[in-house]
């Protein structure tokens, strides 16, 4: 093909601006872009003109996990651990069965001494898809719950977040937001619980919280917490 | 347990968390302001893409979706351009000034290279054409302002026939391919390629008079 002629150059620029130039035309006509000043400004120019059409298009508000995902491949120095959750027969309360085939997430173990918070957990059904980012300050008395995903919303059902003290029964930390930030601050209770925990769950419950103070419904998640570190 | 009153509070932004795009201000984003964040962007400062991002991610994510049609798909591409805006900041030409334009380019090149060939397109009937908001044509009775186009280019495309401009918005706004435009407007593939051909042509031409 002559690329030498400025008309034909035109034309292929604007049908890769368009996006009718496909396959490997168009990977060619790319090239050739990276190497030829003249095609790259006849793109530009294109780019430019067509550019005034998006102007009436709605913009659309992106979801959380778009920018943590962005800020996860750009500046994570280091990502938590992942491991394989184990369904734990001993706990006071059951799983009820079959309900949520969540099986993989998440646990903790990272340090970020340059900031005021640490991560405690995030929880996810897998490490691709994390729902909740926990952290908490250096004292353990407040929780940041970030939501960095989709949250499924069931009609009338909550998710709450369950501390799982050694040796003793979950403790509430309250309920997990669906969309935003929330920051909770732990009563006495609550942050002993935590101290004392190697691991955290979460379970669905009705909208207002598990009415008995103990988890009621299906344990979804379970994460391993690490407070010594 | 305790049911206490949770309290919810806002936290300032952080590169850890969502920047807050809907705190920015309405409209089209100052070229001044984007070229400065691109430039900060370049020289690795991580707090101009978070502002960056406020500012066009939604713009770019409406593009996008409309060439994409699924949220889901629609936002891996947008994470994927705003990997590569930060480490292709450095390469934006300022003599351009044309900021928002070359974003809006990354983003869609970025979507034609995820299409895959043969997705299906349902034909549109002429009225559906007609009643498509997202296809509407600019009307040169309208102001240009409030329809977000450029005097010259609304002035041009007045000069190209209804169903030629109608194929060009289909491609470049919908993302279709020529054999996607020819199913979705019941005309022959040859005679889309011609009147996109054709089209183009008397464009450059009618903007460069």
């Amino acid at each position: 093909m002559n690329y030498d002629n400025a008309t034909l150059i035109d034309r292929l620029a604007a049908e890769h601006v368009l996006g009718t130039l496909r396959g490997s035309a168009r990977r060619r006509f790319e090239r050739l872009c990276e190497t030829n000043a003249r095609v790259l400004g006849a793109v530009q120019r294109w780019e430019d003109d067509f550019g005034a059409l998006t102007k009436s298009v709605a913009p659309v508000q992106p979801s959380p996990r778009v920018w943590q995902g962005i800020t996860a491949r750009l500046f994570a120095g280091s990502a938590p651990a992942v491991e394989r959750v184990r369904r734990r027969r001993g706990w006071e309360f059951a799983v009820a069965a079959g309900l949520v085939a969540v099986g993989l997430l998440v646990s903790v173990f990272v340090r970020q001494p340059t900031e005021a918070l640490q991560t405690l957990a995030v929880l996810g059904a897998d490490t691709a898809h994390p729902v909740w980012r926990i952290e908490r300050g250096k004292q353990v008395s407040a929780l940041t719950i970030d939501v960095v995903g989709a949250v499924e919303r069931q009609p009338g059902k909550s998710y709450e977040l369950w501390a799982l003290p050694r040796g003793g029964s979950p403790v509430s930390l309250g309920l997990l937001p669906r969309d935003g930030t929330l920051r909770r601050t732990l009563n006495e209770q609550q942050r002993a619980a935590l101290l004392a925990a190697d691991k955290v769950a979460v379970s669905i419950e009705p909208e207002r919280g598990s009415p008995t103070g103990s988890p009621t419904g299906p344990v979804i998640l379970v994460a391993s917490v690490s407070l010594s570190g | 347990m305790s049911r206490s009153r949770e309290h919810i509070q806002l936290i300032d932004p952080r590169m850890s968390r969502v920047p807050r795009t809907t705190d920015v201000p309405a409209g089209e984003p100052d070229s001044g302001e984007l070229e400065a964040l691109l430039a900060r962007c370049a020289a690795g400062e991580a707090a101009a893409l978070e502002k960056l991002y406020a500012r066009v991610a939604p713009i770019l994510l409406g593009v996008l979706m409309r060439m994409v049609r699924r949220r889901d798909v629609a936002e891996d591409v947008l994470q994927d351009v705003f990997v590569k805006v930060w480490q292709q900041a450095g390469q934006y030409d300022r003599i351009r000034g044309r900021p928002l334009a070359w974003l809006v380019s990354i983003a869609r090149y970025r979507a034609i290279d995820l299409q895959r060939s043969g997705r299906p397109v349902i034909a549109l009937t002429e009225k559906q054409l007609e009643s498509e908001p997202s296809l509407q044509l600019p009307d040169p009775n309208d102001d240009a302002a409030a329809l977000g186009l450029g005097a010259a280019l609304l002035r041009c495309f007045e000069e190209i026939a209804v169903p030629q401009r109608r194929c060009l918005v289909l491609a470049y706004r919908e993302g279709l391919t020529h054999a996607e435009i020819s199913r979705a407007v019941g005309e022959p593939l040859g005679t889309v390629k011609s009147w996109v051909r054709r089209s183009l042509v008397s464009l450059r031409r009618c903007i460069e008079s």
